[in-house]
């Protein structure tokens, strides 16, 4: 445990890091910008993801369909309904809830493991299927641009501009999460993982505490997926496959599961990286895939396991290094 | 019609079948649901393709090769990395088996590109016309395959020690382990197994349907589907589910709307778990304190 001198380097740390990153944009050009950009998103992705796979300990998959929700609400919230992008962000998040919420459900009807897994890929594949078939909405498979915007009399199809919205999103939900984890609701989330019956011998509402994680989880990849669609400026069905679930699987797992910090730097690695194997196809999957692979058999616990033995800042009070 | 219908519900169902029973021999000795199946099922049809159409081999043998390829794949994929993270959460089990997919998909998609690959037709019997319905060489081919299969199948598992040990390992491996069996190399051969029968699944599928890197995805949920309706766990089950879901399948294109063909699987799966998510023949689960 790290002592008080540390912790308030730890605290001073956290808000170093965004305040350093708000210069990033005079030594950038404009498409490691795009880069830079498409890592937060991935931070609130693998965050989302970690909270219920590594935190909660469910075998959860449904974090792709919660994405392409928060998307194709953002998209079409601002293209069919005139919302100014910025407003559709917490809608895209609420939207993501909601989705959290219907994969809960089906944890809290006893559907567990296995069969929860299973019922959330599935609930992912039917949510691609619904956008390829309700095309006056959606668009089908052409997919649905977002619609030009200024704000501050500045385009938002500028880079610099979306980075600094990104980067508040990313570090309020971060620190939301951060807070969130280490409250008593935290400790419920981390008993409920150990010990579910146990949990519940000590009077915690153990269905309480999964359905907020998974509507929490749901919030923060719903706004991802706003980011996403203005990230990218047109949504297409595609992006919500299952190659989008094998990257943020190996984002979580690189980072370390049920780590925040873990999360973050998962999620800045992996982005990066495959940006150069795009332009051969079958290599991003093949490239993921042995990357998850290679940290379940030598470093099951990832990147996060490491950092705290290197210095006690990194300890995280709910993330349990041993499996 | 509706005879047509349900012979091609049969026929696909007959494919759903061996794909749920592949996946439930792997779980019944191993207890992991192998997530990667779908490009199992998918790297036995693209092998199948490449020593019918590239090396020149007959269907048959070539068959026969492929099954054999997939069954090494499966121990040594058991062997190699499965085994190392035996004792950890399930989840990572399940990440190892979506993993080692996205591999076999990226190299399917790093050798065949974005292509799609027409199988050139193995089965060049006549169709056969009994009134309106159309009995088709593939239908009967596909058909018979896995009825003979699964007579070989369960008749082994029935009438022989091999059945005994399976039944043994299934209902307790520690005391398998007790009575002499050797229960790691049991669960690899179990996955040498499920692979060859998984691969034997793309092999049918193959002459009659395009071939391509994301075949897999939509088998996997099928077999998923076929495998919840059946009950978990449960061989016959598994065989039942697949039937059921090919013939819901067709009749849900045919008599309410042909989108629906797609997402059939889907619905079985969540309208199973939500209502009965022990299926037809499953055991209950039952939480032990």
């Amino acid at each position: 445990m790290p002592s008080s001198r540390q912790r308030s380097l730890r605290t001073w740390l956290f808000w170093a890091v965004p305040v350093l990153l708000l210069l990033t944009p005079l030594a950038t050009n404009a498409y490691t910008q795009f880069i830079i950009n498409g890592m937060l998103i991935s931070i609130l992705v693998t965050l989302g993801f970690t909270l219920v796979i590594g935190n909660l300990g469910q075998l959860a998959f449904a974090n792709t369909a919660f994405f392409g929700i928060g998307a194709y609400a953002s998209a079409i919230l601002s293209a069919k309904m005139g919302l100014p992008w910025i407003m559709t962000i917490p809608l895209a998040g609420a939207l993501g809830a909601l989705g959290g919420f219907l994969a809960s459900s089906a944890a809290l009807r006893g559907i567990r493991s296995y069969y929860l897994a299973i019922i959330t890929l599935a609930f992912g594949e039917l949510m691609r299927w619904a956008y390829l078939h309700t095309k006056p909405l959606t668009g089908g498979t052409d997919g649905l641009p977002l619609p030009r915007e200024t704000m501050f009399g500045i385009s938002l199809s500028d880079d610099t501009l979306k980075f600094y919205i990104f980067l508040a999103v990313t570090v309020v939900l971060v620190k939301a999460t951060l807070n969130l984890l280490r409250s008593r609701f935290g400790r419920a989330v981390m008993a409920v993982r150990e010990n579910e019956v146990a949990t519940a011998s000590l009077a915690i509402p153990t269905a309480r505490v999964i359905l907020t994680t998974f509507i929490w989880s749901g919030f923060v990849v719903g706004c991802a997926g706003a980011l996403f669609a203005r990230h990218v400026g047109h949504v297409f069905p595609e992006s919500f496959g299952m190659l989008h679930l094998i990257a943020s699987f190996a984002m979580v797992l690189v980072g370390g599961l049920g780590s925040v910090l873990g999360a973050v730097l998962g999620a800045v690695i992996l982005t990066a990286l495959p940006e150069y194997l795009r332009a051969f196809p079958g290599m991003e999957e093949l490239f993921f895939g042995l990357i998850v692979a290679a940290v379940l058999v030598a470093m099951p616990m990832g990147l996060a396991s490491l950092l705290r033995r290197l210095s006690p800042i990194f300890v995280e009070r709910y993330y349990r290094e041993e499996s | 019609m509706l005879m047509q219908l349900t012979l091609g519900g049969f026929a696909q169902g007959a494919i759903y079948a061996l794909i749920a029973l592949s996946l439930t021999v792997v779980y019944r000795s191993t207890t992991v649901v192998n997530f990667g199946h779908g490009d199992f099922v998918m790297a036995g049809a693209f092998l199948s393709y490449v020593l019918v159409v590239l090396a020149g081999i007959a269907f048959l043998p070539a068959a026969v090769l492929a099954m054999l390829a997939m069954f090494v794949l499966g121990v040594f994929f058991s062997k190699g990395l499965i085994r190392p993270i035996r004792g950890g959460p399930h989840i990572g089990l399940a990440l190892m088996c979506i993993s080692a997919g996205y591999i076999l998909r990226g190299i399917a998609r790093m050798v065949w590109g974005r292509e799609v690959l027409p199988m050139p037709p193995v089965f060049d019997i006549e169709p056969i016309f009994l009134g309106n319905l159309v009995i088709t060489g593939d239908a009967v081919f596909i058909i018979g395959t896995v009825f003979v299969l699964l007579v070989v199948f369960f008749g082994l598992l029935g009438l022989t020690d091999l059945g005994k040990m399976v039944q043994a390992v299934y209902q307790s491996p520690r005391g398998a382990r007790l009575i002499g069996l050797n229960v790691e190399r049991f669960n690899d051969f179990s996955w040498g197994v499920g692979a060859a029968l998984g691969a034997l699944g793309g092999i049918l599928v193959a002459p009659i349907s395009l071939l391509h890197p994301d075949l897999g995805a939509s088998f996997l949920i099928k077999g998923f589907a076929a495998m919840t309706l059946g009950g978990f766990g449960s061989l016959g089950g598994a065989v039942l589910g697949g039937i059921l879901l090919g013939l819901a399948e067709q009749y849900a294109g045919a008599y309410i709307d042909s989108a629906l063909i797609e997402i059939t699987a889907y619905v079985v799966i969540v309208l199973v778990l939500f209502i009965r998510p022990h299926g037809l023949f499953g055991r209950k689960a039952v939480v032990k304190v």
